[in-house]
């Protein structure tokens, strides 16, 4: 393995290089950095997931053309192209992994978590999705349905979780609260009314 | 064809315009509802059929529509544009009678992975 | 490819880590790692496939010990010069006048 200090030095080396033979403009990169660090995040999947909570007619567009109906809150944006948004309901849990690398929908949820990416996450959430879940302390009734999404070629998939019990009377940016990045994976539900993970 | 990434191009990069649909008339050979079985191949090359896919029997859950095929971009062949379903397979016949009866796996494959069922 | 990349189904990679708040970068040179990946895609010098090849190719034992950034820096770098954008040994000559 390599250590930081000299894998921080090959990427400035490739920085300088690619500055000075003309393929990008110093603050290009910034503006990239910029872009995954602050633009793109689970924020707006989240908007997007307590829209569909609050408004019945958004959520029949979010699950027949999910692509445009993500577009309509703005987030017309890179992977998010052609979308396919999954709901979870008591019957059925969907739960999403990319096998061959790390496909994931950054128009709604940025850049995956390092998890998302590792080798046990991508081997074993095909193979043993029950097990997966029980590791993210998910409980799913042994009648229910688990369904696996393998992300693998270009559409990309969102969970929209279950509206937790208990939230009849919130706004809609109330409920942006309780949707995390792990409840749009489906890995874990929305957070509860106390804004605790829901088993 | 290359361009000079500049902040005003970065700043465009947040938008989405890489598309992988095609927009093409190409015939569908499967359509939603048909029993097929994944190619059992093996590509020294680059592939989004993913081995523990391969030769296993499903079903066409979906129809997306037109895609550029990964397969051959990834070696200069061109976007070879055909059709990509989301196919639906039982866990147990992925991993076999130990597997809950009722978990599935859906993956999104082209035309060229799939044969019909005899 | 039959690559280490081609996960599913494999035993023994050990417990799913999880991180509280993790940031979208742990440090500066992964973002750079990823703006300069994003650089050869949008400049259009290699396409997503040939990129996510160019990773799949690196040898398992490697794979699985670097980071995911370091996948995207080494796959970024092979790409460039299979384009002839680099010159093979150009990124290690740069890291000697640079340290």
């Amino acid at each position: 393995m390599t250590s930081d200090d000299e894998v921080a030095l090959r990427v400035r080396a490739l920085e300088s290089l690619l500055l000075e033979k003309g393929l990008v403009e110093a603050p290009a990169i910034d503006e990239i950095i910029d872009l995954f660090e602050n633009r793109l995040g689970p924020q707006n999947g989240a908007r997007v997931v307590a829209r569909a909570w609050s408004d019945p007619a958004f959520k029949d567009r979010l699950l027949s053309n999910p692509t445009d109906a993500i577009v309509e809150l703005g987030f017309e944006a890179v992977q998010g192209e052609d979308m396919v948004v999954v709901e979870n309901t008591a019957a059925v849990h969907n739960i999403v992994v990319c096998t061959l690398c790390s496909c994931f929908p950054w128009a709604t949820m940025g850049l995956p978590p390092v998890w998302y990416k590792s080798a046990p996450y991508r081997a074993r959430a095909a193979s043993d999705p029950r097990g997966v879940l029980v590791e993210f302390g998910t409980n799913i009734a042994a009648e229910a349905e688990v369904r696996v999404w393998d992300s693998n070629a270009e559409l990309r998939y969102m969970v929209l979780p279950e509206r937790p019990a208990g939230t009849d009377g919130m706004s809609e940016d109330e409920l942006m609260a309780l949707v995390t990045r792990d409840s749009m994976i489906g890995v874990t539900r929305a957070l509860d009314v106390g804004g605790e993970v829901a088993p | 064809m290359s361009r000079v990434i500049t902040q005003e191009v970065a700043r465009g990069l947040y938008k989405a315009t890489r598309t992988a649909h095609v927009d093409a008339d190409v015939a569908a050979s499967f359509k939603v509802g048909d029993a097929i079985q994944a190619r059992n191949v093996n590509p020294t090359g680059h592939t989004r059929l993913p081995r523990y896919i391969r030769g296993k029997q499903g079903v066409v859950a979906a129809d997306h529509g037109i895609f550029q095929f990964a397969d051959s971009l990834a070696h200069g062949g061109g976007k070879q544009p055909q059709h990509l379903y989301s196919v639906k397979f039982t866990a147990q016949e992925l991993w076999g009678a130990d597997a809950p009866a009722q978990d599935s796996l859906y993956i999104d494959l082209w035309d060229d992975y799939l044969e019909k069922m005899a | 490819m039959n690559g280490i990349h081609d996960l599913g189904g494999m035993h023994g990679l050990g417990p799913i880590v999880r991180e509280e708040n993790e940031p979208t970068f742990h440090d500066e040179w992964e973002g750079k790692a990823l703006a300069l990946a994003r650089i050869g895609l949008a400049g259009g010098h290699f396409n997503l496939d040939e990129f996510r090849h160019a990773m799949e190719k690196i040898p398992p034992v490697e794979y699985l010990s670097i980071s995911y950034y370091e996948r995207w820096l080494e796959g970024t770098i092979a790409m460039l010069v299979e384009k002839g954008v680099l010159d093979a040994g150009e990124i290690e000559a740069r890291m000697k006048d640079l340290s």
